[in-house]
């Protein structure tokens, strides 16, 4: 891989062709890399600074008054030092909310994952009716989220479907309340949330699976392994990074997780669906307190940088292995 | 009593068929619900038992959200009538959201493909690099809220069409690098040696050399982010107040509303956000894995 990485013209090192081309190269580099780095400058790097302003200057939009302009902002704020900071922390409500989200994210997770494994297992094989099976499985990440949760509300009312299908499977009058309750709102949103996602997993260990190569596993048949030996141990170390991947992401994703919640229940009943996303939210637009939006803002901020950088460390150094796996291959074109 | 192999293939082939249809039925019953609704007229939205396939379907919710033909009742829900009308512009939701996602969209493959050409010949960013481009991605936005929209009103980019294509540029351009390299990967490297030796520049080596090998594949590109931007909530919900409404935000409307569900409307509203996605979804489903898997998966 990298040692065709550029192109194999490259004339001999030193002279001056090569160093014109560098050049080249360079000015590509910079020409294609400024207007995305001209955005990270301009946008998200002064939105940084000033979250750190507002962490340590106590201000909310109540506090502007009728003066709405911008400088009007740090007039009305006033230095409260690591006050935010120290409330943040002490702050249970909080922290249950990152207890909910880290409970939802890896309920949805694992829900996701081993349904898109077990669906994808069945279907990896041509058989009749795959590609029709196949369209209909992707469907739910093709619906935009904030529709799911309004659908999912008609279904989940007290009077809707869900209940009848129930009543007339259990020949009950069932009335089951599925998101006002405090103690299954959360999960109904989860079911929901792996409703949308589970073709996720699904499509990436399809392919994962149709990637497999087929000599390990005609080996390990001819040794007489059976099927389940095989799949543990020739198929299932082969997905690893496959896996690792339907893993990370829809983890990372879920603990974003926010349409559902919020187009549906806004952290309530009670706060029982009051998720990372929701709380901040909550925070920063119901109760107009920035300055402790940005102290929630960047603890959660710390917290997944470093969820996502050893997500980052562990993605990479599953593809350095495949990588090196399919290099050491001969190329079969 | 052990079976044949013939007979625990059929068993097997019966057990296949039987999982799959009852997930099939899981996946299709909220759309099917949802495009059932959405032909209901007011007195069946709510009824017990539930009406499933409306005996009196009717046009009157399509009318009333996307044409704002309304019907005059005489009770209650002419209340109702008076709340839809004033409030929802649905054409200009689609307008926008339309705008937005195409010039965000066409931005960032046009950029994101170029930066992937580098990648993938020059060797422009380093791997580390492209796997810390993944942090735009994978940080949630709503640690960005709160200042986003400050620093938004101070530069006056609230509720503007250019303040959401920006951030929308930054958040998918990681999706855009990593799917299009995947594509110009596959490119076979003799066809722009040949160019280079014949004397064609860079610029005109990639636009009539490469591009046109990799244009199925940047349209899969394009239609993949087109999916991501068109569906985002959090950003549009925050970031546009009155004038620039998106369709997520228009829908979510209805939802705040004080007048009680108007599901029949909800339901036509969201089979007019939905269809457009289902249709461009389907056209790319071969490459959807692609677009998730930052280069993890072979073929």
């Amino acid at each position: 891989m990298t040692a065709d990485a550029t192109i194999n013209t490259t004339p001999a090192p030193g002279s001056k062709r090569e160093r014109t081309r560098a050049q080249g190269i360079r000015r590509f580099k910079w020409a294609v890399l400024t207007p995305f780095l001209a955005l990270m400058l301009f946008i998200l790097m002064p939105a940084f600074v000033l979250q750190g302003y507002f962490s340590f200057f106590a201000f909310s939009i109540f506090d502007a008054g009728d003066n709405t302009g911008f400088s009007s902002y740090f007039e009305a704020s006033e230095w409260v030092g690591l006050d935010l900071w120290a409330d943040a922390l002490s702050d249970d409500k909080f922290g249950f909310a990152i207890i909910r989200s880290l409970l939802f994210a890896t309920g949805v997770t694992v829900g996701c994952f081993i349904l898109g494994f077990m669906l994808a297992l069945l279907m990896y094989r041509p058989f009749r009716g795959q590609g029709v099976y196949y369209i209909f499985f992707i469907l739910p990440m093709l619906t935009v989220p904030i529709v799911i949760a309004y659908t999912g509300e008609m279904i989940l009312y007290q009077n809707g479907p869900l209940n009848d299908i129930l009543s007339i499977l259990t020949q009950t009058r069932v009335e089951a309340q599925f998101l006002y309750k405090q103690e299954v709102a959360l999960t109904s949103i989860a079911l929901l949330e792996i409703w949308n996602w589970t073709p996720f997993s699904f499509i990436i260990m399809m392919a994962g699976l149709a990637s497999l190569p087929k000599e390990p596993q005609e080996a390990a048949q001819i040794l007489g392994a059976n099927k389940w030996r095989i799949f543990w141990e020739v198929q299932v170390p082969l997905l690893r990074p496959v896996i690792l991947l339907a893993l990370i992401l829809r983890f990372l994703e879920s603990m974003a997780e926010f349409p559902k919640t919020w187009g549906l229940l806004q952290g309530g009943p009670g706060s029982a669906t009051e998720t990372v996303p929701v709380y901040i939210f909550i925070n920063a637009w119901q109760f107009f307190d920035i300055s402790y939006g940005a102290v929630l803002s960047y603890l959660i901020l710390f917290m997944m940088a470093a969820i996502v950088m050893s997500a980052i460390w562990l993605l990479r150094r599953e593809k350095k292995s495949l990588d090196a796996m399919y290099d050491s291959k001969p190329q079969e074109g | 009593m052990s079976m044949t192999k013939s007979q625990r293939r059929h068993a097997f082939s019966a057990f296949r068929y039987f999982v799959l249809t009852i997930w099939l039925l899981i996946v299709a019953f909220p759309i099917f619900w949802m495009v059932s609704t959405s032909f209901k007229p007011d007195r069946e939205w709510f009824a017990w038992p539930p009406v499933y396939i409306s005996e009196n379907a009717t046009l009157q919710n399509y009318l009333t959200v996307w044409a704002d033909v309304s019907e005059y009742a005489t009770d209650e829900t002419g209340k109702l009538e008076t709340y839809t009308q004033s409030l929802q512009r649905p054409w200009e939701a689609l307008g926008n959201s339309a705008l937005i996602s195409v010039i965000s969209t066409t931005l960032t493959v046009l950029f994101g493909s170029v930066l992937a050409y580098g990648v993938s010949r020059y060797g422009i960013l380093s791997e580390g690099r492209m796997f810390q481009l993944l942090m735009l991605r994978m940080v949630p936005p709503i640690v960005l809220i709160a200042p986003i929209s400050i620093w938004y009103s101070a530069l006056g980019l609230l509720d503007s069409i250019t303040g959401l294509v920006m951030l929308y540029f930054l958040t998918t351009l990681p999706y855009a690098v990593w799917m299009s390299k995947s594509f110009i990967d596959e490119v076979p490297r003799e066809m722009e040696q040949a160019a280079e030796i014949l004397g064609a520049s860079r610029m005109r080596t990639i636009w009539e050399v490469v591009l046109p090998l990799v244009r199925s594949g940047l349209v899969a590109t394009f239609l993949f982010i087109l999916i991501l931007t068109w569906s985002e909530y959090l950003l549009a919900l925050l970031l546009s107040k009155t004038e620039v409404v998106t369709l997520p935000v228009e829908l979510s409307k209805y939802q705040g509303s004080t007048e009680g569900r108007v599901y029949g409307r909800q339901a036509a509203l969201s089979v007019g956000i939905t269809l457009p996605l289902i249709v461009v979804g389907l056209m790319i489903r071969k490459h959807l894995a692609r677009g998730f898997s930052f280069g993890m998966v072979r073929r």
